[in-house]
């Protein structure tokens, strides 16, 4: 069940950011890509099983096999990797979505408009 | 004492990447100091070389270098690795930067050198450095960021109401493009259980042992060709090559045609051929007009009908531009369709001395470009400098008020076109000589291969005379008559013209790296062993 549920959210996700990379108003753009990006975040969790305890030693997973590799068995763990991949997306995808807010701000100083039809007009 | 030995020997595949970091925060410290941080910026850049040089000696005499993170055992740490096919592109790299750094010198304004040119350019190239030699596909991800940011910032570097839009078209679309790559990286962690990409090389060849289905793979994979595709500026992906190439100074125009842009070639090569390469469909793919059941079987008709399309774009966009810089963007677009052409046509051939030459023509004409297409950018560069245009109209009696610019922009133009005996000949000679080998050996395309690569270079030829018999000849306009330039431009410019004639005229052991570079990236096995991924076991 929750993995029907993650892959629908998942979906309206991709969705949504594509539907607002699609307009004409910068800052709906930006906020596109940074909801593309963190669905895609979202997905890398998500590739890590949904199932499994902890990677913790001792916290219920007396046999720390990650529930991605086959036949792992019950008391496998979920796999820690994908949540530090993640974490690294995540920094970047903050620095980037900060860059692009400033560079909407300078489009605007330019141009006096967010709509990019008139600024593809000039 | 020999296990101190061997750290040193591995030591050295991270020295360039040191070079650019330990350079690039030197240069950010010293930004209130013009000439200390320009002095420090040269000299990194030099250290760089050195470092490239180095490594490039290494690899060539005592095979490929890898250096595991922390010591920690592949493919559990972070590999990089530097195999021939990667200090062939980071030699490549050096070369073209070395050039662009100096010329950067005088060219960029004090205002702009202090702020954040030096930096940048050196995070640009610590990202590029970093993709070229690491061995595991999140950390390309990784220095693909570190390499685009910088660029983001020296497309909108000049900061005018063209520099913003193009910069947004830009930064938008790459955005997009590292969500993907991010999609496509964590579908082939779950489906392949790794990310070394060795060790996912190891583990696609034996797919059933692992438990891995191939056919989500493959389409993982080509989520991630689109990425490298945008990156290489490949048609239907190229259409953010033009304005990014206006908006940036001409250095970095240069960079980004010359270094940037071959870094999608190298994931290409990499990835598709040595890793995916590895990777079988059971029964084919069942698709019309796709034979045999490799993964290359796939990716072969795709890389073919982009690059003939790219020459097709690229040539038809050139030949009606105004503007130097368009013109030569445009050429860009058109030249890394013929880089493209060889894969495409190698990877549904099985013999092993036709893929080969096929990447020896890739790599060739890559390197070529690089040389020949940066020589371009600085030449427009220059002449902005000198006259305060660039459009085709402006730009009269360069040949006579300008004489070097003008005779570097001849040199340069033909390179691109392929006159013997500049660099540029034997690239197309081996696209042709790939083209006409698969046509003998009767693979299917080669003939529409052959007629497109000669429509393409019809097209440059067309675009670059064009620009010549329009701008460079005809009566000196006065923008041109009162210009006046740094002798040090025109100098960098002339190097880079010596540089393409040299590898044209001693082209014998450019074509014996290039050679060494095609057959690592096609033996998978000898990239597994170096990298040495430590099997794993589940019981």
């Amino acid at each position: 069940m929750t993995q029907v549920i993650l892959a629908a959210v998942l979906g309206l996700l991709f969705a949504l950011g594509t539907y607002l990379i699609l307009r004409k108003d910068v800052v709906r753009v930006v906020w596109g890509v940074s909801i593309i990006s963190q669905a895609a975040n979202v997905y890398l969790v998500t590739m890590g099983g949904l199932t499994g305890v902890a990677p913790i030693l001792g916290h219920g997973g007396e046999h720390p096999v990650a529930c991605s590799v086959p036949d792992a068995g019950s008391g496998c763990v979920t796999d820690p990797l994908v949540q530090a991949l993640v974490l690294t997306a995540i920094v970047i995808g903050f620095g980037t979505t900060a860059f692009a807010l400033v560079l909407t701000y300078r489009l605007y100083q330019e141009h006096g408009t967010i709509d990019l039809r008139e600024v593809s007009a000039e | 004492m020999s296990e101190h030995l061997a750290i040193s020997t591995t030591h050295v595949v991270v020295a360039p990447m040191l070079a650019a970091l330990v350079t690039a925060v030197a240069t950010l410290a010293t930004r209130r100091y013009d000439s200390l941080q320009r002095a420090l910026s040269l000299l990194g850049i030099g250290a760089y070389a050195v470092g490239v040089a180095v490594l490039t000696q290494r690899v060539l005499s005592g095979g490929s270098l890898t250096y595991q993170l922390s010591a920690w055992p592949a493919p559990f740490g972070i590999s990089l690795v530097a195999d021939a096919l990667a200090v062939f592109m980071l030699a490549m790299a050096a070369l073209v930067t070395v050039a662009l750094l100096v010329y950067s010198v005088v060219y960029v304004d004090d205002q702009g050198q202090r702020v954040s040119y030096h930096p940048l350019f050196h995070f640009m190239l610590l990202g590029v450095t970093g993709s070229f030699l690491t061995g595991d596909i999140f950390n390309l991800f990784v220095w693909f960021e570190v390499m685009l940011m910088p660029s983001y910032v020296f497309v909108v570097f000049y900061s005018g109401p063209r520099h913003t839009a193009a910069a947004l078209q830009y930064t938008v679309l790459n955005l997009v493009g590292s969500a993907l790559m991010l999609v496509a990286i964590g579908g082939l962690y779950a489906s392949t259980g790794t990310l070394n990409m060795a060790d996912m090389a190891r583990r696609l060849a034996a797919a059933g042992e692992y438990g891995i289905d191939p056919a989500p793979v493959l389409g993982l994979s080509a989520i991630l060709f689109v990425v490298f595709a945008l990156k290489a500026g490949i048609v239907p992906f190229q259409f953010w090559v033009p304005p990014a190439y206006r908006a940036a100074p001409a250095p970095i125009s240069a960079f980004l045609a010359g270094v940037t842009k071959k870094v999608g070639v190298y994931a290409i090569v990499r990835l598709y051929f040595t890793v995916f390469a590895a990777g079988t469909i059971e029964g084919g793919l069942g698709l019309p007009g796709f034979a045999g059941d490799s993964f290359l079987a796939f990716f072969g008709p795709v890389f073919f009908v982009m690059a003939l399309a790219s020459m097709l774009v690229g040539g038809v966009g050139a030949v009606s531009r105004e503007n130097l810089d368009d013109v030569f963007a445009y050429s860009s677009i058109g030249q890394v369709g013929f880089i493209v052409l060889p894969l495409g046509i190698v990877a549904t051939v099985t013999d092993p001395a036709l893929r080969t030459l096929g990447i020896v023509a890739a790599l060739v004409y890559s390197l070529n470009h690089a040389v020949a297409k940066s020589l371009l950018f600085l030449v427009s560069g220059a002449i902005h400098d000198a006259a305060g245009t660039i459009e085709l109209d402006d730009i009269g009696g360069i040949t006579t008020r300008f004489p070097v610019l003008a005779g570097s922009f001849f040199v340069g133009s033909l390179a691109l076109v392929g006159i013997p005996p500049l660099s540029g000949f034997f690239g197309k000679l081996l696209v042709f000589d790939t083209g006409g080998q698969a046509l003998a050996a009767g693979a299917p395309g080669a003939g529409l291969a052959l007629g497109g690569a000669l429509v393409g270079a019809i097209f440059t030829i067309a675009y670059l005379s064009r620009a010549w018999a329009r701008g460079f000849w005809g009566s000196v306009t006065p923008m041109v008559e009162h210009g006046d330039t740094s002798t040090v431009l025109v100098g960098v410019v002339a190097a880079l013209a010596l540089v393409v004639v040299a590898i044209g005229v001693g082209f014998d052991p450019v074509y014996a790296f290039a050679e060494s570079a095609a057959e690592a990236a096609l033996d998978t096995e000898a990239y597994v062993e170096a990298v040495d991924p430590e099997v794993v076991a589940h019981e």
